[in-house]
């Protein structure tokens, strides 16, 4: 078992081996094939010559068993004829009884083949010569012996030669029959020719009898050798052996014989035909030899001879030929698939080492060396092919490298780009936790590495200014319109707090210097943290959702968008915010997100999931992305996602103390602002230095109405108002004179030197630094500044 | 806003006393006229008695600074009370001034 495993281990390997070799699989092919045509050839051949071989043999056997069998017949014809020539002399002669010895000697004189030859009397045939009267002739060793045969020991009246002619009226052979020779004691298996002798009446006088030796016919037959190993057999009317290479078979055995101890029925019918005197081949198995028997009766004697030719014999020089051309083509073969190998190894060397440097290719060792074949058939251009795909393989590595390396300066810009747009947005939520009256949540999620939306939002002056744009395109270009966007909204919101100014001056310097006619739809929103008024501008952006007791959409005039178009005069409009309304803006990224089946996802879906959720910024906006999200599915993002939401929150203060006091515009006055700023400061319990600032920065603020409200000689009031409240200390300063921001004025560089610092802007700069909040607002056609202390 | 001038030491000084705020600055201004006119001589600019000063203030003191540094002469402030040194450090003039 272990070594049948061990056998099918050994074949896999074989076999693993032979389907890894290229060579010796084509050899085995080509040689396969010329064995199958040698095989068919060489077999069509095999059996013809076998035939014709066959055919030559059957026909040299016949011929050989002719010749014998005539020459036997011719023998035994020889016999006969002898003796009907000696009967005739007898017959002429019968009254002399020592010429019968002459006869008898004559005849084997003239026949020294013959064995023996004795003419017979009847008894008392010869008066004178007794009651046995044969003469007998025999060859003694070189001599004939010639005696009377007859007496009585030997009866030979008696004999079956003697009796069987006169019985059967006619001549006739013996079967095989031991003759005792009483001279020498020698015995001889003889068969004799029997003829009866009649005188002139009829009446029968004696008997000729002429004998041939069994062994010298044998060794006549059998001299007949067609083959080396064959023999010839000889059998009587009763099957008995006269001729056969086992003596001892001769007269002691029959053709049967063997039959009853080993039944043979080819043997049994070789007998039966032989006997009935047929003349034929069979092809059989003779002592365990396959044979070809050759058979024909010999003449009128009864007898048949058959001449046994084994196989082996006849067919031994074909089957020597046969090995030799087989063990040639064998050898040939084998040569052949020798030869195939080496040649196709040989022809298929440049592959091998081709296939060892495309490994060596293949494991990134591009500059290996190939080798140059100087050759112009199939391996040679495969090489050149391989060679020049080497060389493209390098060059484009190279170009892959260069690129990818681009590739990756380009996203790490991008990455650096990102993140700087990203820091351009507000951070940290909630922006202002010291104030309970705003609360603000962002988000922008870009669909690229970096994009053109923006948001942005900052406290100045007691007003949240905010804004949220969508540039025109996407990308890079996108991104940096972006940033000058925002840059511009912050610079110009620092020093204008009206949203269509704002958007105006952003869209004078975007739209002059235009080139690349990108735009950007822009919603710029102030609110009044004090009174709840929204001054806005929209330049073709998506109109804010104001979601308080119920959710609509804020409505705006339809301006182009910045950038499109020099002195196109922004609309400004203004509402009132009521605390607790959140105000939600939005890109056109959340309308016109799309799902699968480009579906988008629209105001009414923006709309339904507000009114789903409580009015809280952050609220708002993670219920908003969630509800995105499961619209968009596994979509890509098309467009930059951003959404801002503020929710005012302001409540009026409790209010403990309530003061008012209405100067001219007259700062010969300010005494008295000073006494009134002193009484509030005392009412709030402010110490006697915070005490002083107030009063500076009052004094300031209404200097400031003072100076610049009215037209110089223009007679107008100032009022200021005070109230102490839980919030703390304000003072609001109004007047009905001509519109004026001190809020919108630059801030002053207290950096600088004495020689570059002007003389302006130290008022506002102060009040800055001493309140807590500073707020303007142009109400019913006055100015009123709004000034803050924290208690 | 009572103004005092005195020579000391070679030096000018102007004595500062109560609120310089914007009713006061007209005349205060017309006060430090001679400081202004000075050649050569250091400035100093007492203000251990002032009170009270509001930007009006600070610029007439700024335009003492400034018609001073040409000339190559100093100007230094003197005694001043933490809560105005706070109005100076508040429009950077802590920068401006130097401070006996």
């Amino acid at each position: 078992m272990k070594s049948l495993l061990n056998i099918e281990k050994h074949m896999k390997g074989i076999l693993q081996y032979i389907r890894r070799k290229l060579s010796i699989r084509v050899s085995l092919s080509v040689v396969f094939f010329a064995a199958i045509i040698f095989i068919v050839a060489l077999g069509f051949f095999f059996y013809q010559a076998r035939e014709a071989v066959r055919q030559e043999a059957i026909n040299r056997a016949m011929q050989t068993l002719d010749k014998t069998s005539l020459r036997v017949e011719g023998i035994l014809n020889r016999v006969e004829v002898a003796s009907e020539m000696t009967k005739w002399l007898v017959q002429r002669h019968p009254d002399v009884p020592d010429s019968m010895f002459v006869y008898s000697r004559s005849m084997l004189l003239n026949n020294p083949d013959f064995y023996n030859c004795s003419i017979a009397f009847e008894p008392n045939y010869f008066k004178d010569k007794g009651r046995y009267f044969s003469a007998y002739t025999k060859h003694d060793c070189d001599s004939l012996r010639t005696i009377q045969g007859g007496s009585d020991s030997y009866q030979y009246f008696y004999m079956d030669w003697y009796l069987m002619p006169t019985l059967l009226n006619m001549p006739c052979w013996t079967e095989p029959y031991m003759d005792l020779d009483v001279v020498t004691s020698t015995s001889e298996m003889l068969t004799s020719y029997c003829q009866a002798i009649n005188d002139k009446q009829g009446k029968l006088i004696g008997v000729i009898n002429t004998s041939l030796s069994i062994s010298w016919l044998s060794q006549t037959i059998s001299a007949v050798k067609p083959y080396p190993n064959s023999y010839s057999i000889m059998i009587g009317r009763g099957g008995t052996y006269f001729v056969h290479p086992d003596t001892t078979k001769i007269t002691s055995q029959t053709i049967f014989t063997q039959n009853l101890e080993r039944p043979d029925t080819a043997l049994a019918s070789l007998g039966h035909a032989m006997q009935k005197g047929e003349e034929g081949v069979k092809q059989m198995k003779m002592d365990g030899q396959h044979c070809y028997v050759f058979y024909k009766p010999l003449g009128k004697t009864g007898c048949s001879m058959a001449i046994v030719c084994p196989e082996s014999d006849i067919f031994s020089g074909f089957d020597r030929l046969r090995n030799s051309v087989i063990a040639i083509v064998l050898v040939g073969l084998l040569f052949m698939l020798i030869f195939f190998i080496r040649i196709i190894t040989s022809e298929l060397k440049p592959l091998r080492r081709l296939a060892t440097e495309a490994k060596t290719i293949a494991s990134g060792q591009f500059d290996a060396k190939l080798p140059e074949l100087r050759r112009i058939d199939e391996i040679g251009q495969l090489s050149h092919s391989f060679a020049d795909m080497q060389q493209s393989l390098v060059k484009y590595i190279e170009e892959l490298k260069k690129t990818t390396a681009q590739k990756a300066s380009i996203e790490s810009d991008l990455r650096i780009a990102s993140g700087i747009q990203m820091a351009m947005l507000p951070k940290g939520y909630p922006p202002y936790p010291e104030r309970d009256d705003i609360d603000i949540y962002g988000q922008l999620v870009s669909a690229k590495e970096v994009g053109g939306d923006l948001f942005d939002f900052f406290m100045r002056d007691e007003k949240l200014f905010f804004c949220i744009g969508d540039v025109s395109g996407k990308g890079v270009p996108a991104s940096l319109v972006m940033a000058v966007t925002r840059t511009l909204f912050r610079s110009v919101a620092a020093h204008e707090a009206l949203p269509d100014r704002i958007v105006t001056d952003m869209n004078e310097t975007m739209a002059a210097n235009n080139e690349s006619d990108m735009f950007v739809t822009l919603f710029v929103g102030v609110l009044d943290m004090l009174s709840g008024r929204m001054r806005y501008c929209n330049a073709g952006h998506d109109a804010p959702i104001l979601v308080g007791s119920g959710a609509g959409l804020l409505p705006c005039d339809s301006n182009i968008p910045v950038g499109v178009m020099q002195d196109w005069k922004y609309t400004p409009q203004e509402t009132t915010i009521d605390p607790g309304t959140t105000i939600f803006l939005y890109t056109d990224g959340l309308t016109e997100a799309e799902n699968k089946d480009h579906a988008q996802f629209q105001e009414k879906r923006i709309l339904d999931v507000i009114r789903q959720t409580p009015h809280a910024p952050k609220q708002i906006i993670e219920a908003m992305t969630q509800a995105v999200h499961q619209f968009v599915g596994d979509a890509d993002q098309s467009d930059d996602l951003t959404m801002l939401a503020l929710q005012y929150k302001h409540q009026q203060p409790d209010i403990y103390y309530q003061r008012s006091l209405t100067l001219p515009n007259d700062v010969q006055t300010i005494p008295k602002l000073s006494g009134f700023v002193e009484t509030v400061c005392e009412a709030s319990n402010l110490d006697m230095d915070t005490c002083m600032q107030m009063n500076l920065a009052i004094e300031e603020a209404v200097v400031n109405v003072m100076n610049y409200a009215y037209p110089k000689g223009v007679k107008g009031m100032v009022n200021i108002d005070a109230t102490i409240s839980s919030k703390g200390l304000k003072f609001v300063i109004s007047d009905n004179g001509k519109p004026f921001d001190p809020t919108a004025k630059a801030e002053v560089d207290t950096s600088l030197s004495a020689e570059e610092r002007g003389i302006g802007g130290l008022g506002i700069h102060l009040i800055r630094q001493i309140m807590d909040g500073i707020n303007y607002e142009y109400i019913d056609g006055r100015n009123v500044l709004t000034l803050l202390k924290v208690i | 806003m009572n103004t005092v001038l005195k020579e000391e030491n070679n030096d000018l000084v102007m004595y500062f006393e109560g609120r310089l705020d914007t009713a006061s600055a007209p005349e205060t201004e017309k006060a430090v006229a001679p400081l202004k006119e000075s050649s050569g001589r250091d400035i100093i600019l007492d203000c251990s008695k002032l009170d009270y000063i509001s930007s009006a203030g600070l610029r007439i003191f700024l335009s003492i600074l400034k018609s001073a540094k040409p000339k190559g002469d100093h100007v230094y402030i003197r005694g001043i009370s933490d809560s105005i040194r706070a109005v100076f450090a508040m429009t950077g003039f802590v920068n401006l001034f130097e401070f006996k």
